[in-house]
């Protein structure tokens, strides 16, 4: 019975990969604290079980189902709507000691979560003013978190909303929706670190800040202190409020600044021109970025051969001419399927022994949809080549393929047998061959006497 | 004539002949046994198996070559070695070694005898042990006589210092070399003794086959030149020497560029120049000589002097322009370090750190030579004594190969041969002078001395046990030649032989030398067998120590870290080592090495050495860029074995200094002057990786107890480094090899440092975003 449940199994799995939103996977954990109530993020909820989600809903305190069993990591995706839950076990020694009371199971960690990316699994985080286990996380990614307790705020554009719920227009992204009116966002702001795998998503207004304080009186000292600690100032457009970020495993995880964003109140509320929000466009597009529906790529493979022939060699030799092909599709989420994508202008192929030979450009072939191909001189050195292709793009996947190949000096059959230039050493050689003869001729055929004079000399 | 002992009556001449030409059959046959088993005790010790390391290479190139064939063996371009360099095997070999095993492989396998191709390689250096051993009898033959070179035969097949290059499993170029070198030597004297063409070609063919087979074919190439040379300037100058010559260095020369390795060096390097320099001079007397005979003895001196120093001065020019173009290279490092033992370890410290290459020790003459070392003085002696062409040749021979072996170990390889031909030459004039029966006559007449040649011997005391030649008219007889024409004469009752006036008399006198000899050969053969038992046949592979009951424990953790990075690392996986392991990871491992012992390229070792002498993170880029994944060390630290990387690591440091003399320096690495590995070591060394990773968690195995590195008597600090860059991936039983593992960028792009605080749940230091604005509110 146990074979054909698997099979059953692996069928199931199989359709669901067919059938999924995500180019990864469908299922789902929410992580969602008991301080918040599941019904208030109905349309966020609804939208992504609309699409194809399969969403499992556990509190952080809970140990079922587990995010990781055995270092397999148990959901596609994890959401973690916990900004405010605090504790976390730090350490062993605190474990022991029963210092803390944890409001997380012992497989949510900082350090889980961060295996869980590195398996493939895509996150998505929200943040609040308060410090907890998840804003030192975002410290890993390059995110500075403000102190603790300091909203964003703005007093533009003038509302009845209270300073610290702001309307954010949303900036022209390749991951967003074109023409998504401002979203309403509360939350706490961050600043960007210096890793190039960041992705900022929503950024602050230029009239907004983080203080501690909801009216203007702390404004000015903000800035002095700022001035006087060295401290970089925690305002204007350079503050993030949404921001992704994609590892190297290509699993990418986004860190909000804020729960109400993608609850049903934000989405429902005008804004203050009175047109509808953004919101529920916005946060439907930040998971499909998360859970890489959009902007999905992926090399399908790669060949290389010689000029005029068929097949990948084991080896080249130098001063060959190659041809190099790559074959690249993008995840289409209509369709659920890989389709092949022509869409990259600025891809480069790096022919490298320690450091690149050769650095050409990779361009589409047009009329042949996915295809890349170039062709190229191997280089007069011998060694062992690498042909790479590292292409990274802010949103983008990272497309990174690397083959081996070997570079050997020709065959000893395979350089030019007779050389103009030695026309001299040629002549030398026949000529002295000719008199030899000659002479030996002579010797031979020379008479008597010659002979006996010789054969006096040697005595 | 009065003898000392009776000797047999009644026996033809054509019998004592036959007997003794069996005799010398069964004696040769009875030597190459010899010489072959004593070979044997590596593989009746431990097992047959490839031994050290450059053998390990030559056994890969000759497996490539035993299934690929000849012609993929011959453009072998290995992607494997010296990554991502790759290394041009055919070009950059001396095929001579691979070539030999592989004929015989496909000899034995034309026959149907599937003989596995490592037994081949394992037991090719006892058999051309053997070969050797023939050679040189035909060599000694031709300096003195048959006994001689029995003598000399056995000497050679069992000295040590030949032994310790040839025993099996020691797949070496010197397995075969030293047979090429002995029988182009002996072609060489054949042919100037004969004036033959026949024999020069024979000796160009061998010079051939030994340039094919070792680079050290070069004292072949300046030896046969200095040989002519002395010849010339003695005033030997005969028809025979300009044939022979001329012979061997055309087709020599010819033949020898045919070697891919060699190429052109033989007319554009310094070290050729004198073979070329040699012939064109031949060629300059030999006209000289047909012009002399056909103008008047005073025109010819005229025309003499002005050619000859016309002719030398362009010719030195000449060689100088041409060095000075860059037509002809300079010497090399190598070469120099020959004249200077102090060169290599200022200029080249790659050169100075092969141990093989560090000047002899006093005591390991006597290690490899035994009594040969005071025998082979009285053979040179001997030889001024005849003087023929041939014994100026070995004369040249010894003063140059003692110079050589006192500068470099290695090279007391070329003195054995010369050391047990001497030898032989010595004793055999001792065994004869005392064996011979004859009794010197009573001189009561004065009668003149007519034995033609010896004139200056001084007369020899009664019962003398010094050693004193006897000079015999004719060269060619020994004792045996003595006693069959003394066996002639009785028998024939014709008393022709001179009657001699020097000699010994009695019995007593002869006995005590001979015993005394006979005594010295035993302890001779006692000492080699010793020495190879227990010296010179240990695969290096496999160690050997001995339990406290005295029963032999092996220690095995070469291969067993060799085997476990074939089974468990990724085929494609690039193992950094030092150069010493790269071969033996080429050839037990399977995997790709960064530097190996075939040191061609200095800059690529200083890499190595840097990142193994730089703290890790300044280790980590070096090593991502050569797609490093795995690092392996040696360390002995466990169970005192001293030749580990921590022993070598000066080295590392000194080569690399010599390409980044700004980031490395070698006194960085001293405490107070002292070289130091436990607390008070320099933060230089306690930073750098190789420390890190020949210590990492070697504290913990004492279990809090005082940890103790035996190979350099040191006590290691409680609290060993840590590792950040790298993990310990496998470490061997004894702990001899450490295999690390190299971490992948971190999949958040941190650095690993700061991943790795982060894995052990450490707090990170607050940061304040970047102040870009600063200015602008200022």
């Amino acid at each position: 019975m146990r074979f054909p449940l698997s099979a059953f199994l692996s069928f199931l799995a199989l359709a669901n990969n067919v059938f999924a939103k995500s180019s990864t996977g469908d299922s789902v954990l929410v992580v969602i604290d008991s301080s918040l109530q599941k019904e208030d993020y109905s349309k966020f909820f609804g939208g992504l079980e609309e699409r194809g989600y399969q969403l499992t809903f556990r509190g952080p305190k809970d140990t079922h189902p587990p995010v990781e069993q055995y270092g397999i990591p148990g959901f596609s995706h994890v959401i973690l709507f916990t900004p405010e839950t605090k504790f976390v076990v730090a350490s062993r020694c605190e474990r022991a000691l029963s210092i803390v009371i944890p409001a997380y199971t012992f497989d949510i960690t900082p350090q889980s979560l961060v295996g869980l990316l590195s398996e493939g699994t895509n996150l998505l985080v929200t943040l609040s003013t308060k410090q907890t286990p998840l804003s030192s996380l975002s410290a890993e990614f390059s995110l500075i978190p403000p102190p603790p307790g300091t909203p964003l705020v703005s007093h533009h554009p003038a509302r009845s909303e209270p300073a610290t719920v702001v309307p954010i227009p949303v900036p022209e992204s390749p991951l967003l929706t074109p023409g998504t009116p401002p979203v309403w966002f509360s939350g706490v702001p961050h600043a960007f670190g210096n890793s190039p795998y960041l992705v900022p998503i929503l950024r602050a207004t230029s009239e907004s800040f983080a203080a501690d304080s909801f009216d203007d009186s702390g404004a000015d000292t903000l800035v002095d202190a700022s001035e006087k600690v060295g401290e970089g100032l925690w305002a204007g457009s350079q503050l993030g409020l949404v921001t992704g970020f994609q590892t190297l495993k290509n699993s990418r995880v986004v860190f909000a600044g804020g729960v109400e964003m993608f609850g049903d109140e934000y989405a429902n509320k005008t804004l203050p021109d009175g047109a509808p929000s953004g919101n529920e466009k916005f946060v439907r597009d930040v998971t499909a970025w998360a859970f890489r529906e959009t902007l999905a790529l992926r090399i399908d493979n790669t060949t290389h051969h010689r000029v005029g022939e068929e097949g990948s060699p084991e080896k080249y030799t130098t001063n060959d001419q190659i041809i190099y092909t790559a074959h690249i599709s993008a995840y289409d989420p209509e369709t659920s399927s890989w389709k092949p994508y022509s869409g990259i202008t600025d891809m480069q192929l790096e022919f490298t022994m320690l450091d690149p030979h050769i650095r050409i450009a990779l361009p589409p072939v047009t009329g042949e949809p996915g295809k890349y191909q170039v062709q190229f001189r191997a280089p007069d050195r011998h060694g062992v080549f690498k042909f790479v292709v590292d292409w990274r793009r802010k949103g983008y996947s990272f497309l990174q393929t690397s083959t081996t190949v070997p570079v050997v000096p020709p065959r000893y059959d395979q350089y030019p047998r007779f050389l103009s230039a030695a026309w001299p050493y040629y002549a030398g050689a026949i000529s002295t061959s000719i008199g030899f003869f000659l002479f030996s001729a002579l010797w031979l055929a020379g008479d008597v006497e010659g002979k006996k004079k010789k054969g006096l000399k040697t005595e | 004539m009065p003898t000392a002992y009776p000797l047999p009556e009644n026996v033809s001449p054509a019998t004592v002949a036959n007997t003794a030409s069996l005799l010398r059959i069964i004696a040769l046959g009875l030597i190459s046994a010899a010489a072959i088993a004593s070979r044997l005790f590596a593989v009746i010790n431990f097992e047959s198996i490839i031994h050290e390391f450059d053998p390990w290479f030559n056994y890969r190139a000759t497996r490539v070559l035993a299934s690929k064939g000849f012609y993929e063996f011959w453009n072998w371009f290995d992607p494997t070695a010296w990554y991502p360099l790759g290394r041009v095997v055919g070009g950059t070999i001396y095929p001579g070694l691979m070539t030999t095993s592989g004929v015989i492989y496909y000899i034995l396998h034309a026959l149907h005898l599937p003989v596995d191709i490592r037994n081949i390689c394992v037991l090719l250096a006892p058999g051309f042990s053997a070969l050797t051993a023939w050679a040189t009898y035909m060599f000694t033959k031709e300096m003195k006589d048959d006994s001689a070179g029995l003598l000399a035969a056995a000497f050679i097949g069992i000295v040590p210092g030949y032994i310790s290059r040839s025993v099996a499993g020691s797949y070496d170029n010197e397995a075969i070399a030293i047979f090429l070198l002995m029988f182009t030597f002996f072609s060489w004297i054949k042919a100037l003794k004969q004036g033959s063409a026949f024999f020069g070609t024979i000796a160009a063919l061998f010079y051939f086959y030994m340039v094919a087979a070792w680079g050290g074919y070069v004292f072949i190439t300046n030896m046969i030149p200095l040989h002519a040379l002395v010849l010339l300037l003695m005033g030997r100058f005969t028809s025979r020497l300009y044939v022979a010559y001329s012979s061997w260095y055309a087709i020599g020369t010819l033949a020898s560029m045919q070697v891919p390795f060699v190429g052109f060096q033989p007319v554009r390097t310094s070290e050729h120049m004198a073979a070329l320099g040699v012939f064109g001079l031949l060629q300059i007397v030999a006209f000289a000589q047909l012009v002399r005979a056909h103008v008047s003895s005073k025109q010819f001196q005229n025309l003499l002097f002005v050619a000859v120093v016309s002719t030398g001065v362009l010719g030195f020019f000449a060689i100088v322009g041409l060095t000075y173009k860059g037509w002809i290279a300079p010497w090399t490092g190598r070469f120099y370090s020959l004249w200077d033992t102090g060169y290599a370890k200022k200029y080249i410290p790659i050169i100075a750190s092969v141990s093989e290459h560090q000047p002899t020790a006093w005591p390991s003459f006597f290690m490899d030579l035994h009594f040969l070392i005071w025998l082979f003085p009285a053979g040179v002696v001997m030889c001024f004594r005849a003087l023929r062409d041939e014994h100026i040749f070995v004369i040249i021979y010894a003063a140059m190969a003692s110079y050589f072996a006192g500068v470099m170990v290695r090279l007391m390889l070329a003195l054995t041969p010369v050391v047990c031909v001497t030898s032989a030459v010595a004793l055999s004039t001792l065994l004869d002078t005392y064996l011979d029966p004859t009794e010197p006559t009573v001189n009561e007449k004065a009668e003149p001395v007519n034995d033609p040649p010896s004139t200056n011997v001084p007369v020899t005391p009664k019962k003398a046990k010094k050693l004193k030649d006897k000079e015999t008219a004719a060269t060619a007889r020994g004792a045996l030649g003595d006693v069959v024409s003394s066996v002639t004469s009785a028998a024939g009752g014709s008393t022709t032989s001179p009657k001699t006036t020097k000699g010994i008399f009695g019995l007593d006198g002869r006995v005590a030398v001979l015993v005394n000899a006979l005594g010295l050969l035993l302890f001779f053969v006692v000492h080699c067998t010793w020495v190879t038992a227990n010296a010179y046949s240990s695969p290096s592979v496999v160690l050997a120590s001995t339990n406290p009951d005295g029963s032999q424990h092996l220690i095995d953790d070469f291969r067993e870290a060799y085997y476990w990075l074939r089974q468990n690392t990724a085929e494609d996986a690039v193992v950094m080592s030092w150069w010493d392991y790269g071969y033996q990871i080429a050839g037990m491992a399977n995997r790709t090495t960064l530097v190996d012992n075939n040191t061609w390229n200095n800059t690529h070792i200083a890499t190595v050495g840097k990142a193994m002498s730089s703290p890790e993170e300044v280790a980590y880029p070096i090593l991502r860029k050569h797609d490093v994944n795995y690092v392996l060390v040696i360390f002995g630290g466990l169970i005192g074995y001293s030749g580990d990387d921590m022993n070598k690591f000066l080295w590392m440091v000194r080569i690399s200094q010599g390409v980044w003399p700004d980031e490395i320096q070698e006194p960085n690495y001293f405490n107070n002057g002292e070289y130091r590995v436990d607390d008070r070591a320099s933060p230089t060394m306690k930073e750098c990786l190789m420390y890190k990773m020949t210590y990492y968690r070697f504290a913990q195995l004492f279990g809090g107890g005082q940890a103790i590195d035996r190979v350099r008597g040191q006590h290691m600090p409680a609290n060993g480094p840590t590792l950040d860059y790298l993990e310990e991936a496998f470490t061997s039983e004894n702990w001899i090899v450490r295999i690390y593992e190299v971490k992948k960028d971190d999949v958040l792009g941190r650095d690993l440092k700061v991943a790795n605080a982060f894995g052990e749940g450490k707090k990170r230091k607050r940061t304040k975003p970047i102040a870009r604005r600063k200015a602008i509110a200022a």
